[in-house]
């Protein structure tokens, strides 16, 4: 390894300690190896400085992107579940908004938050809000490509989405419970009770993110799509998981295609 | 009185535009950007925050575009690492260049991890040979695959490392010369860094390549006694104004951006530091045509006396690649 390379190394692992570096012997000799320091700060505290910036910077990045979570989990299990965060999970992408892109798969194995299942859900749903937020444009789906698609076609057509469009089953009321939050200011917002539902999260024509709440039995014909399921596939399947609902998904599906190609939520459908 | 001096023979600017006085695109200005189209020469995007599919990010950009010429700075390239920027970020890199016709794409001479792991900080570079060598050989790269004139910051920094063999500037201007990129020259740095370290920054200013300056950076900072932090908050001070004055004068008409990322005032009042750098730089482009000067020794540059500041001040969190990025977000039941 090169000596640029080295001491760039050693700086950079240092950075994301979790305790002051001044206060460590051995940091504090390597300090005083690779850096001058000057006659008002030693080396080891003018790497602290740096040190300290890595944990201001990616913790305020974290407050931005999951208010909701950092609402429910208040300063002291938040300041720990992200201390272990950043801790383990080191940043890769060069871009912010990336960085809490495991989060919600911490906040899963972390099971000694108190209102665990409610942040499990806040964080997947704040979660999804980044993805959807700049994701690609995509062009409505035009009638006449919809009214080109011959009968006998629909059975293996496979729909595509929009890419700002997320699918997420919740087990408490989270929208509402990250809006409350977030015109809270210091007011305590109570815990809510759980309320198990099927949303559709969207980025609209006028670039908000919206919600929309779906049914059981559309949420899961929605994912089978979403994947990538043929149509008549997808139906069969979740009119086998549904047995009850059978004959609704059969007179509903045209209907929810329409609404869902209206919502462009659906922007092509590929047909054979 | 000093000595007699005279411009350098080389074409200007490295022979591109000079766009006048702009400001850093941010966030809460939007409103008033879109409602009021204020007078500004060009504006400076974080190329990171547009690198996205789309979105109000996008929408937002393509509306400043209708308008507005913009040029492109990044935050995280990290050009002097132990790894290379990746392929797939210089791609999105050069699709945004195209898209927006940027004359030139910025990004800063340091580090920003290693290992795989990004710090998302502008973090210092040793002033050594072997760096030197390092960041030529990608710069050049860089500059051929983005096919636009690409330049490099004169980064503030904290620390300096014992290994190096020559002063900043040397390592600037020879990393300059030797990969053919311009520089984008920021004064506030260069005194963010003068006090930090102990040089005079005038030596700073003097002794770079001034034909290589595409564009100028000034803003202001956060003095905390044993050190400046470069946090771009609040207005710039004399001491920076005058090497800025003291930049014009060297190298002529030059892109000027004033930088103000934390804290951000009202558009109104960013728009005031822009005229009050037009005006500066009017002055000093009226002295430079004159090709003699001398450097009174009251307007050399002094650093502020290091006073020890309330222990409240805290350190700072840089205004850089999430500030426009993730805009607020409306939800509402259907």
């Amino acid at each position: 390894m090169s000596d640029l390379a080295e001491v760039q190394e050693w700086m950079a692992a240092l950075l994301r300690h979790d305790r002051a570096l001044p206060l460590d012997a051995t940091v504090r000799v390597e300090a005083s190896q690779h850096i001058a320091g000057n006659d008002r700060l030693t080396p080891a505290e003018q790497l602290e400085i740096y040190r300290e910036q890595f944990w201001l910077r990616h913790t305020a990045s974290l407050v931005e992107d999951f208010p909701g979570l950092s609402g429910i989990l208040g300063q002291e299990d938040w300041e720990r579940l992200v201390e272990g965060y950043l801790g383990e999970v080191a940043p890769t992408s060069w871009s912010l908004r990336d960085l809490g892109d495991r989060l919600p798969a911490y906040v899963e194995r972390c099971d000694w938050l108190e209102h665990h299942e409610l942040a499990v859900d806040m964080a997947r749903l704040e979660w999804r809000y980044i993805e959807i937020f700049d994701a690609k444009d995509a062009s409505r789906l035009a009638p006449a490509r919809v009214a080109a698609i011959l009968p006998e076609a629909w059975r293996n057509a496979r729909m595509r989405f929009a890419p700002a469009v997320a699918l997420l089953d919740v087990r408490y009321p989270v929208v509402e419970l990250r809006r409350k939050l977030r015109m809270a200011s210091n007011n305590p917002v109570p815990i809510p009770e759980r309320q198990p539902a099927h949303l559709v999260l969207h980025r609209g024509s006028d670039r908000n993110l919206h919600y929309t709440e779906v049914t059981a039995v559309e949420a899961a014909l929605l994912r089978l799509l979403h994947q990538g399921e043929p149509l008549l596939a997808a139906c069969e399947a979740v009119a086998e998981r549904f047995p009850d609902d059978a004959a609704v998904i059969q007179t509903s599906v045209g209907r929810w295609f329409h609404e869902w190609a209206r919502r462009e939520w659906i922007v092509d459908v590929e047909s054979s | 009185m000093g000595e007699e001096y005279s411009p350098p023979m080389h074409s200007p600017r490295l022979g591109q535009p000079d766009l006048g006085v702009g400001i850093g695109l941010r966030v809460p200005h939007y409103p008033a950007i879109f409602r009021r189209r204020p007078k500004v020469d060009f504006f400076e995007v974080i190329s990171e925050n547009f690198m996205v599919g789309g979105g109000k990010p996008r929408h937002h950009l393509d509306r400043v575009l209708e308008n507005y010429p913009i040029v492109l700075h990044g935050v995280s390239m990290g050009i002097g690492g132990p790894s290379p920027p990746s392929r797939e970020y210089l791609n999105e890199l050069k699709d945004l260049v195209r898209y927006t016709k940027t004359a030139w794409v910025t990004d800063h001479l340091c580090f920003s991890g290693a290992r795989g792991v990004h710090l998302h900080d502008l973090l210092p570079m040793p002033f050594t040979e072997e760096a030197v060598r390092v960041v030529v050989e990608r710069a050049r790269a860089i500059q051929d695959h983005l096919e636009v004139r690409f330049a490099l910051e004169n980064t503030s920094s904290y620390l300096t490392f014992a290994t190096s063999t020559m002063a900043e500037w040397d390592f600037v201007s020879e990393i300059v010369e030797r990969a053919d990129i311009g520089i984008l020259f920021d004064v506030n740095n260069v005194y963010v860094n003068a006090y930090n370290h102990g040089f005079d920054p005038l030596e700073f200013v003097r002794a770079v390549p001034h034909e290589r300056i595409v564009q100028v950076h000034v803003a202001g900072h956060t003095n905390l006694g044993k050190y400046i932090v470069d946090t771009h908050r609040g207005p710039v001070i004399e001491p920076v104004w005058d090497l800025y004055r003291e930049t014009i004068e060297l190298a002529g008409p030059v892109s000027t951006i004033v930088e103000w990322d934390d804290e951000i005032p009202p558009l109104d009042v960013v728009l005031a530091e822009a005229e009050r750098a037009r005006g500066i730089r009017d002055d000093a482009l009226g002295v430079r045509e004159s090709s003699v000067r001398g450097i009174p020794e009251e307007r050399r540059v002094p650093l502020l006396a290091r006073e020890t500041l309330p222990d409240d001040d805290r350190p700072w969190i840089q205004g850089g690649p999430r500030d426009a990025a993730f805009d607020e977000i409306s939800t509402r039941s259907e």
